[in-house]
């Protein structure tokens, strides 16, 4: 019995190897083979094989519930790189596994829209780069690896940022998120430094922090440090800047996977290394609603596709930090059920998000590449150009808008059902703090569905607005096939969420989706067929009344701008739009116009107030510091001898 | 599912489906005798259907399958949404039907699908409509929520069906005091989401003032029957919910041919008098700008938030 067992897992750990040295082989291999016009091909072939070994590996794993060890290189005895992966990390790799999968297979047809081979070759190399970092991250088994991986993951996707560096928008962008994701880092390592000092141990599974006030530092640290990754708002603006600019399928990858590794690094740390305390699922709770309101906010005012999807993931990482936050909430209540519909709720919807956000990011970059642009003022009537992708963007929208029986639904339905059970909780001021939460969350997700009546009306509806619209052709069948996957991936893990959870063991969470999907299905059905027998059959196509000019053009259409108009005057406190109206007259009674000026300016308050105040403060700094340098050799040996003095000062204090 | 459930799930959606144009053509008359007019006749919501669908539908030469799925999309999740509101027969509960926010957000994938309809002809109402009817619906959503959300705190569920049986169970009227709270929230959500004054103006074709109209507009008839059915439904089931909630007596728990004839009348009565009200109160109101009706959600979110403070601290 338990030899087989012991070879069960050496089977999977050996999927393990597949997957993780395929992926690693792919990229050599369109990296040596730079030249040749195929390579990019066998590597995205390779990685389709790696992913899906990888996927075996991980939905057996979390099936079965087993933790798994893969001890593998050491370079000195204390510092190995060594992979553990238990239900937590397999369900991650999960996640990596099939949008990679499907971003491989998508990338072998979009790569093409590169003329040089090179350029196909190098985009692929990297992107198999950054899929196996992040897969590594995640088996990390101590901080080693982790912080190694880590930053090899931040810095192929910095490169992959970069990829079309020839713009100037994407050099700044580039920068942005490099700045960024190294703040990122630096919160990080201070964060493992102080926990290896207080336990003195790298293995992840051995450090253990009980609450005092070091954990709470600790905590702090790498709130922030994961925060930046994942784009909690206020430290979300390399999102916009990076998600446009970088290639459409690492858009998806960035979107989709990195930001989750982020929220992995969350919860593996916060909730199994430190002891959770109540304030901070009040911390994490706050930061997920601000995050999430806001970013569908910001969402709404954007007419850059794919900015405007990459302010949806900022609201998407609040979502999934509402779940958090309720998990530790409940806990400290000592309210298991209510905890783990917390937990589950937003492990279920960072997974939901990775497959519609990607599929969205997926079809976009498609709708992009047709269209050459990425305004979706000059798109429109694109669903008779591209009716594959429309239908696939559609899905990923149905999606994200959480509507029933799509898989997002099912996530924040599990978050509202937590949330409306907050009457359990034995402390009448939390209870309210959660109500107003609720309310928060629950405008989020209405306004998300607004949002996405303009992303997909504007974008695919009427009649095209440009002449690039107009001409705009099909994506081709990889770009289809791999949205695909992800496209049915959203409506399985929707239609079949109560059967899914009941297999791996939580039932009765949620209603069974299934029921409502038939039902909806039958009586579509039923509607149609009484139609086709009582009513008219007759049907007629004609123009669409063009307010009595001749013929209807596109310029009578609605306007993206037109449709978030009134949602933006509702909250134009929040977005902090200054309307100047200047006007001078000729005469007193002011009839008579002479002249006047107007002005709209939009603030970008975070922007302003926080990050630009930040970076003076440290080009202040670095001036300072480089007027140290710019004197003579004497003023070098005058600051060693002083160095050297205190150095002894403080040997003999201390002695 | 039971099988006494099925019974109640037929029964239920066919009452909702052949009464419901009923109470659309009664608050008409309403508003009609309190402008000193004769008004329509009580059936005309009937007579006006049966014409739509005896007449040719008109697509646009821009319009897509949006246009062509949304009537049945629309038809089929309010039928799927009639299972939520018990009318004339309270059933056991089940599982997989009667969760409030899958109700919700059914009745949202509904007007998703209405909204990109709007824009799928690519006329200027169109868009406008559903700009108005999406940032409308978003804005009134929290309000929506915390209604439920104190429905679901002072009934201590958050399935529908097991909240009506709660309430009909602790029988004398206004058992629950917080209720009669709650019911002034739900009386505005019925307004703002059957489209009526002050909100929208159901009466009229001027851009200035359509929401809902707009949307349809490019519909015509079979679809444009579907489309104005649906909004039959969906205004008596939320009248149902209200009904439900402040009057349950009278409904029947038990499958009998005489009981449930009863039911029904008494569930006609209750909401021709619901009617009454909104058309009096449609008729007492002017229409308000958009930009002050976040004034009016307040209110509503007021009468809800005090529940559940009532409900957290007693």
């Amino acid at each position: 019995m338990r030899q087989t067992r012991a070879r069960e897992l050496d089977t999977l750990n050996e999927l393990f190897y597949v997957g993780t040295i395929g992926l690693f082989l792919g990229a050599l291999f369109s990296a040596i083979g730079s030249k040749k016009a195929e390579s990019a091909k066998v590597s995205l072939a390779l990685s389709v094989v790696s992913c899906m070994s990888l996927l075996a590996f991980s939905a057996i794993t979390l099936y079965y519930n087993e933790a798994i060890s893969i001890p593998l290189y050491s370079i000195i005895p204390s510092l190995q790189f060594s992979f553990f992966i238990d239900r937590l990390a397999a369900f991650f790799i999960l996640i990596i596994s099939i949008v990679s999968l499907s971003v491989s297979i998508y990338s072998s047809g979009y790569i093409e829209h590169y003329k040089s081979t090179a350029k196909k070759n190098s985009l692929t190399s990297l992107m198999l780069v950054f899929i196996l970092s992040m897969v590594l991250v995640v088996s990390s088994k101590n901080m080693f690896s982790f912080l190694f991986f880590w930053e090899l993951m931040a810095l192929s996707s910095f490169i992959l940022v970069m990829f079309e560096y020839e713009k100037k928008e994407t050099r700044k962008a580039g920068l942005f998120y490099f700045v960024m994701t190294q703040l990122s880092t630096v919160f990080l390592l201070l964060a493992f430094i102080l926990i290896y000092n207080t336990t003195g141990s790298f293995e992840i599974a051995k450090m253990q922090l009980s609450a005092s006030g070091i954990s709470s530092i600790a905590f702090i640290l790498l709130f922030l440090g994961f925060g930046i990754k994942a784009g909690i708002i206020p430290f979300h603006k390399w999102l916009p800047y990076a998600h446009p600019a970088s290639p459409s399928n690492i858009s998806a990858l960035m979107s989709g996977i990195m930001i989750k590794v982020a929220i992995y690094g969350m919860m593996r740390f916060i909730l199994f290394v430190l002891t959770p305390q109540l304030s901070w699922g009040i911390i994490i709770f706050t930061a997920g609603v601000i995050s999430a309101i806001l970013g569908v906010i910001y969402a709404l005012k954007e007419h850059d596709i794919k900015r405007l999807l990459a302010y949806h993931s900022i609201e998407n990482i609040g979502i999934i930090l509402i779940g958090l936050g309720l998990y530790i909430i409940f806990s400290a209540y000592n309210l298991p059920e209510l905890a783990m519909l917390g937990l589950i709720g937003a492990l279920f919807h960072t997974m939901n998000h990775a497959l519609f956000k990607s599929l969205l990011f997926t079809t976009a970059g498609s709708v992009v590449n047709a269209t050459e642009t990425k305004n979706i003022e000059e798109m429109g009537g694109l669903i008779k150009k591209m009716p594959y992708t429309a239908a696939l963007f559609f899905i990923g929208a149905v999606s994200i808008s959480a509507l029933p029986p799509f898989n997002g639904f099912v996530s924040e339905l599990m978050i509202f059902q937590a949330l409306l059970s907050s009457s359990a909780l034995a402390n009448p001021l939390l209870e309210i703090f959660l109500i107003a939460g609720l309310a928060i969350f629950a405008l989020t997700s209405a306004l998300a569905a607004a949002c996405f009546v303009k992303a997909f009306g504007i974008t695919f509806l009427a009649v095209p607005r440009s002449h690039e619209a107009e001409k705009a052709k099909e994506a081709s069948l990889p770009e289809i096939l791999g949205s695909g996957i992800l496209a049915l991936s959203c409506v399985v893990l929707g239609v079949f969420s109560f059967q899914i959870f009941s297999l791996v063991g939580y039932s009765a969470l949620i209603p069974n989706l299934f029921v409502v999907g038939a039902l909806l299905a039958g009586f579509y059905a039923f509607a149609f067929a009484v139609m086709h027998a009582f009513a008219s059959g007759n049907t007629r196509t004609g123009e669409t009344w063009g307010c009595g000019i001749l013929s209807q053009n596109p310029k009578m259409e609605y306007t993206a701008s037109g449709f978030s108009e009134p949602i933006v005057t509702i909250f134009k406190s929040i977005y902090r739009t200054k309307k100047q109206n200047d006007r001078f007259y000729f005469d007193i009674s002011q009839s008579v116009f002479r002249q006047g000026n107007a002005e709209i300016r939009l603030m970008k308050f975070f922007e302003e107030r926080l990050y630009m105040p930040v970076a003076r403060i440290a080009e202040f700094l670095s001036i300072k510091a480089s007027e140290m340098q710019k004197s003579g050799l004497d003023a070098y040996i005058a600051y060693s001898f002083i160095t050297i003095v205190a150095l002894l000062i403080l040997a003999g204090l201390s002695a | 599912m039971s099988a006494s459930f099925i019974e109640y799930g037929i029964l239920n959606i066919i009452f909702a489906v052949f009464v419901s144009p009923l109470f659309i053509s009664m608050i008409k008359k309403v508003k009609a005798l309190a402008q000193g007019r004769r008004g329509p006749s009580i059936l005309q919501a009937y007579y006006n259907t049966f014409k739509l669908l005896k007449k040719e539908t008109v697509y646009s030469t821009n319009s897509s399958w949006v246009m062509r799925t949304t009537p049945y999309v629309n038809m089929a999740v309010m039928c799927v949404a009639a299972l939520f509101v018990p009318m004339i027969l309270m059933p056991a509960p089940v599982s997989s039907i009667g969760n409030i926010i899958l109700f919700l957000y059914l009745l949202a994938l509904a007007k998703f699908f209405m909204a990109l309809s709007g824009l799928d002809a690519g006329s200027t109402f169109g868009g406008m409509g559903s700009s108005r009817e999406m940032t409308l619906s978003a804005i009134i959503e929290p309000v929506i929520i915390v209604v439920f959300a104190a429905l679901a705190f002072a009934m201590k569920t958050t399935n529908m069906i097991e909240m009506f049986l709660g309430i009909l169970k602790s029988g004398a009227l206004f058992s629950n005091p917080v209720l009669i709270l709650v019911s002034i929230s739900l009386f505005i959500i019925i307004i703002v989401e059957s489209a009526r004054i002050p909100v929208d103006n159901p009466e009229t074709h001027l851009e200035l003032t359509m929401v809902h109209e707009a949307m349809i507009l490019e519909q015509s008839g079979k679809n444009l029957a579907m489309m104005e059915w649906s909004h039959a439904i969906k205004q008596m089931l939320l009248m149902g919910i209200l009904i439900n909630i402040l009057f349950p007596v009278g409904i029947a728990t038990e499958l009998t041919l005489a009981g449930i004839a009863v039911s029904a009348l008494i569930f006609i009565l209750k909401a021709s008098v619901l009617s009454a009200i909104i058309g009096l109160f449609e008729s007492s109101i002017a229409k308000s700008r958009l930009f002050h009706l976040p004034d009016l959600f307040m209110i509503a979110m007021f009468f809800s938030l005090a529940t559940i403070l009532i409900e957290v601290f007693a």
